[in-house]
Formats: structure tokens, sequence, C-alpha cells
């Protein structure tokens, strides 16, 4: 019983990481008014982007990992120059952009399908890994578990603690002020769009290049969509979202183990549950946030200038 | 430069129109079409398709041979109704991504009938309909019901479900509904009489029908009802609909249910005409097929019969061009997708004149 929690737990942060960077991606991009739906798609490419430039470069991880990141730049790059510049329908442009993501690594994606890659490994610490219980949770993780805390608190940072982040979250929350104030909307939600959006496409390139360590059609599963829950869970606060993604990625990481140890329980209603806890998640927000969800003033609205509301 | 409603992009200044004339509309949709189309046959062509051959070998083919067009009136049915379903929930404002999960509860329900052999033999086919319906709406419910009491985001609930869905339906066919005899995983094949009876050319069944005259009843509901007038004021101003005393949350509820019932539909068609059988396949790809054809009809009832008729020659063109060159099926997806974001952007250049500045 001991060994099955402690493996439960060690295994958690695999899981958890690409949700946490993906919210953390979609809390940039939310907090500057751009409800990006595209998130599935954008993670997508990422693990796409990861995994073929992982296996073109002869196994290189940090190529893979910033293929990940281009891929997210790239993707998010034309969504925003969709909703930002062009300033269509954010709803219907993000949907498009997930199953442009899905046909096109669909169609291309044949001869790197299912083709196993080492990825990421984890750390060896020597002793401290090899402390009881402890070893195996903390110090025996991969280096993008480890560098996630940082980026977490830096982004948090940013947003909570410095003026470029108050002036994006500034133009989230009114556009018109901030117009008025002097700060750029286009620019600034251009930017917000465009780094969120490489945190989304290195989630993806996390999750295919750790947690699954290959590639298969559609293998996001939905989790770009877990992640646009989240960030209504953590009310679009960066350290909510880490303990959101902690839950969901133990739920996640509770699968494989359940699978492991052979507990009697159907695998595909196994496969149901981080839905339906997604499902309950959002539906307990909806029950107690009756004085308002904590969302940016302006989100999913584009942004003209004297335009009539 | 005009001060007010104006935004200068760089070089390019931007005027918001105050109404644009219909037929520059048109011309501007049509464009966008015409540029969606363009980039898929550039990517027909890296994928290294012979384009000369597509037009004449899968378009006429496709549209002007009796196989071929019986192949597109048979896909046709399914893809009106997500069509109509898409476009009556998208009227109330009601983003129902959830169309996949939806249709293949409509399957679910027509399947439980010949699973269980409820009823008399004769009336199985009208209860597999009444199946349909209800495992569309019973599916739809809980992101409605979620959506009107809580506040709950119904694009991510409704997405959330269809894999919840497309998980129960693999549970099944891996388990208690396995047919052992089949090669692949699927139900047993549904009996003579639990089938929609065809018409006598090519696979086409009466399922046609039922879909033309769902369409022709949600024309009626949404163009000519008391109903269909709330329908439009909740969807243009739901404050003032509500300040007008209309009952939004009931016109919402209805107009989402019936969403649910027009893709169930779909589930029974596909079922109980093509399939004979509930299997892994039955709803791929109709719920962004819904969603792009209500889209592109700007949810209108007749515009989706016409648009869903283009689509389903999409697909039969599409399916060959596939088995022919041995692309993948993401290929139907990936063309849809273009097509929508160019028609997305087509939108940009109805609501804005775009300037050059010197």
């Amino acid at each position: 019983m001991v060994d099955f929690i402690v493996n439960w737990i060690a295994f958690t942060p695999v899981f958890a990481v690409p949700l946490m960077l993906a919210s953390i991606g979609l809390i940039i991009n939310e907090r500057a008014g751009v409800l990006n739906l595209g998130a599935e798609g954008i993670m997508l490419m990422g693990a796409f982007a990861g995994v073929v430039v992982y296996i073109e470069s002869g196994g290189v991880l940090a190529l893979g990992t910033l293929g990940a990141i281009a891929a997210g730049f790239a993707v998010s790059a034309l969504f925003a120059f969709m909703v930002v510049t062009m300033r269509l329908n954010q709803v219907v442009a993000g949907i498009a952009i997930v199953f442009f993501a899905s046909g096109l690594t669909g169609l291309i994606g044949n001869p790197w399908t299912e083709r196993a890659v080492e990825g990421f490994t984890k750390v060896d610490m020597g002793p401290l890994s090899a402390v009881p219980v402890l070893g195996k949770i903390l110090f025996s993780q991969d280096l993008m578990v480890y560098a996630s805390v940082p980026l977490v608190y830096f982004v948090w940072r940013f947003l909570h603690r410095s003026i470029p982040g108050m002036k994006l979250r500034a133009v989230g929350e009114n556009p018109q002020a901030a117009d008025a104030a002097g700060v750029g909307i286009d620019l600034m939600r251009f930017g917000a769009v465009v780094v969120g959006g490489a945190l989304v496409g290195l989630a993806g390139g996390y999750l295919a290049l750790a947690a699954s360590k290959i590639w298969v059609e559609d293998m996001t599963h939905g989790r770009g969509w877990i992640a646009v829950a989240l960030v209504i869970f953590a009310r679009w606060r960066p350290g909510r979202a880490v303990l959101g993604a902690l839950l969901f990625g133990g739920i996640e990481a509770l699968i494989p183990r359940i699978q492991a140890v052979g507990l009697p329980v159907p695998q595909y209603l196994l496969l149901m549950m981080p839905y339906l806890v997604t499902l309950a998640v959002l539906t307990y927000v909806g029950l107690v946030s009756r004085t308002g969800s904590g969302a940016p003033g302006a989100l999913g609205l584009a942004y003209v200038r004297e335009d009539r509301r | 430069m005009r001060a007010s409603t104006a935004i200068s992009v760089g070089r390019v200044n931007l005027e918001v129109r105050q109404g644009i004339a219909l037929w520059l509309h048109g011309l501007i949709v049509l464009a966008s079409i015409v540029v969606g189309l363009g980039i898929s046959v550039l990517l027909l062509v890296i994928s290294g398709i012979d384009v000369s051959n597509v037009f004449e070998e899968f378009i006429v083919l496709t549209f002007f041979d009796s196989a071929g067009l019986a192949d597109v009136l048979l896909e046709w049915a399914p893809l009106i109704l997500v069509g109509l379903s898409a476009a009556v929930a998208f009227r109330v404002q009601f983003w129902n991504i959830g169309i996949e999960g939806q249709f293949v509860w409509g399957a679910i329900g027509t399947t439980v009938v010949m699973i269980y052999d409820i009823g008399p033999a004769w009336a199985q086919i009208y209860l597999m309909f009444l199946g349909g319906i209800i495992g569309g709406m019973a599916w739809i419910a809980v992101p409605a019901v979620l959506r009107l009491r809580l506040g709950v985001n119904e694009i991510i609930s409704t997405l959330l479900l269809n894999y919840v869905a497309a998980l129960f339906v693999l549970n099944q066919l891996f388990g208690a509904w396995q047919d052992p005899a089949a090669v692949y995983y699927k139900t047993a094949q549904f009996a003579d009489h639990q089938r929609l009876p065809q018409i006598g050319w090519g696979q086409i069944h009466v399922g046609l029908f039922i879909a033309l005259a769902a369409a022709a009843l949600v024309w009626l509901v949404t163009e000519r009802s008391r109903f269909g007038a709330y329908m439009k004021l909740v969807g243009s101003n739901p404050r003032m609909a509500l300040a007008s005393g209309i009952p939004v949350a009931l016109t919402v509820l209805a107009a989402v249910m019936l969403s649910g019932a027009l893709s169930g539909l779909g589930g029974y068609l596909v079922a109980s005409g093509q399939e004979y059988a509930l299997t892994i396949y039955v709803a791929i790809g109709y719920g962004f097929s819904g969603i792009v054809i209500a889209f592109l009809s700007r949810n209108n009832p007749a515009a989706v019969v016409v648009v869903s008729f283009l689509m389903a020659g999409l697909y039969v063109a599409g399916e060959s061009i596939q088995v022919f060159y041995g692309l993948p099926e993401a290929l139907i997806g990936l063309i849809q997708a273009i097509i929508v974001i160019c028609v997305v952007g087509s939108d940009f250049f109805v609501r804005y004149r775009v300037r050059w500045m010197r």
C-alpha cells in the first residue's frame, strides 16, 4: 500500500506539468483579454513538433523542446493574427485552430507515428535520490519538473508584481482605460498570446517527450480543454493553477497505477475519470462562485477604439 | 484619417463600416471560400497529388456519376442533421461542441433496442427512432442544465462529454455488447426489420427523407413560429429579451434539447441505415462537420441543406482521394478547418474598410 501511494505521488508531476504549463500559458493569454480555445490544437502541434525535431535531430532533447516551443509560438501567432490583428470571433477562431492542428498533424504525421522516443529522463541525484520515499518523490523527477517551479514563480512575479504585468492585466480588464493610459493594446495582446501559446506548445512537447514518449495522432486527448477548464478553476491565478494541475495530474497518474496493480476496474471507465472530474470541478466552481468567477473584464472581446458596445 | 471608429495597424488604417451592400458581403465570403479551396489544393499538391486529375477523376465522378451521386446523397442525410443541430444551438448562443457525443448517444439509443430486443418486431424501427432522439437529448441535458443553473461554460462541458461518450462505446464494444463473430469491434448486426428501408438507388435509404423533413420542420420552427422569434431575440440580445418578458432560460433549454435530438437522430440514421451496428467509427468527424456547416450557413436551416450537400460531396471526393493516394482520414478535417479559417477571416473585410496609408 505504501509502495502504491509513493509510486502514485512520484508519477504525479509527469502528468501535472503539461497541464500546469498549458494553464499558466492560458492565464497569460486570458489575463490580456484573449480567450484561447485553440489550446488543444496548440498543444497537439507542440507535441508533434517536439517528437519530430527530437527524432530528426538524432535525439537531442533540448532541440525537441525548442521545437515544441517554436511550434506553439507559430500556431499562436496565426491565432493572434486572427483574433488580435483581424479582431475575429475568438470562440470560432479557437475551435478552428484545434481542428486545423488535428488535421495538419494527422495528414503529415505518419512517418513519425508510434516511434518510441527516450525523451526526458529522470535526474539521478545520487544519495538524495536513494533516500526512501522522499528520494523517489522529490529527487528523481526530470529537469522540466524542476524547471517549472521557478517558471511559475516568474510568471506570477511578472503578472502581479511588475509594471508590464500590470499593464497586461489592465488590457484584459478594461482595454478602453488601458488604451487611454497609453498602453498599446494590440501589441500587448499579440505578445501575451504568442508567449502564452509558446508555453502551451511546450506543454504539448513535454507531454509527448516525457509522459507518453511517443507521437500518436490526436494524442493530447482533451488535455488542452482540461487546461482551459483549469484556468476557470484557478480563477485566473497562477498559484491556484498549480494546485489544480497537481490535482488533475494526480488523477491521471492514478490510472496506470490502478492498472499496474491489476485492480478489476474496467479500463475505459477508468479513462473517463479526468473528463468527469473536470466536469465536477466546473460544477463546483459554478456552485461556489456566486460573487463572480474572477474572469478578466474584457475576456473574449475584440478591442476596437471608440467602438460602441 | 477619421478620428472615430478607426484603428491603425502599422501602415494600414481600418475603418469600421456602418453597413455593407449585400453583393459586396456575398463577394467577400465567396472570395474567402475560393482562397480556402486554393490553399487546400496547394496542400494536396504538396502531398504529392496530381491536381489536374483531381478535378476529372474525383469531382466529376462524385457529382456527375450515378454511383458517386448516390454516395453523396447517402452522406448528405446525417450531415443535414448535424448541421441543423449546430445551427439551432448557435442561434441561442449555446456553443454545442458536443455534437459528436450526442450523435454517439443517438446511435447507442438505437442499438439498445436491438441488444435488449425491446418491443414487438414491427415497432422496433420506430422505437429506435425514439431511442436515437432520447439518447441525443439525454447527452446534451447535462451541459444544458449546468450552463443554465450554474453558468458552467458549455463549450468545455459538451466537449469533455465527447470523450466520455467515445470511451463508453469502447467499454461496451470490448465488453457486454461485443459481437464475438465480428472481425473488428462492433455489436451484432441489426436484423432486417431493424434497418431503414432502402429506396433502390445505391445505398440511399429513407433516412434522407427524415433529414429533409427535419430541415423543413426546423425552418418552420425558427422562421415561422413564436418560439423561433424568441430564439432570435435571445440570440441577439439576451438582456433585452429578459427585460421584455421572454422566457429566456426556457427558450435556450428548448433550443438546446432540439439540437441534441437532431444530433441523436443523425446517430440513428447512421446506425440503422448505414452501419447496421454500433461501431467505434459511427460518429467520427460529424461533430466538426456540423459546426462547419452551421457556420458557413450562418445558422440558416435552408442554407444548411445546401451547404451540407456540398460538404457531403467533399466527404465522398475526399474519401476516394484518400483511398486512391493512401492519405490519412485527417485530410477532410484539415480542408474543412482551412475553409473555416478563411471564411472567419472574411468577417474582417466585412466589418472594416481597409485603407493603405502612404
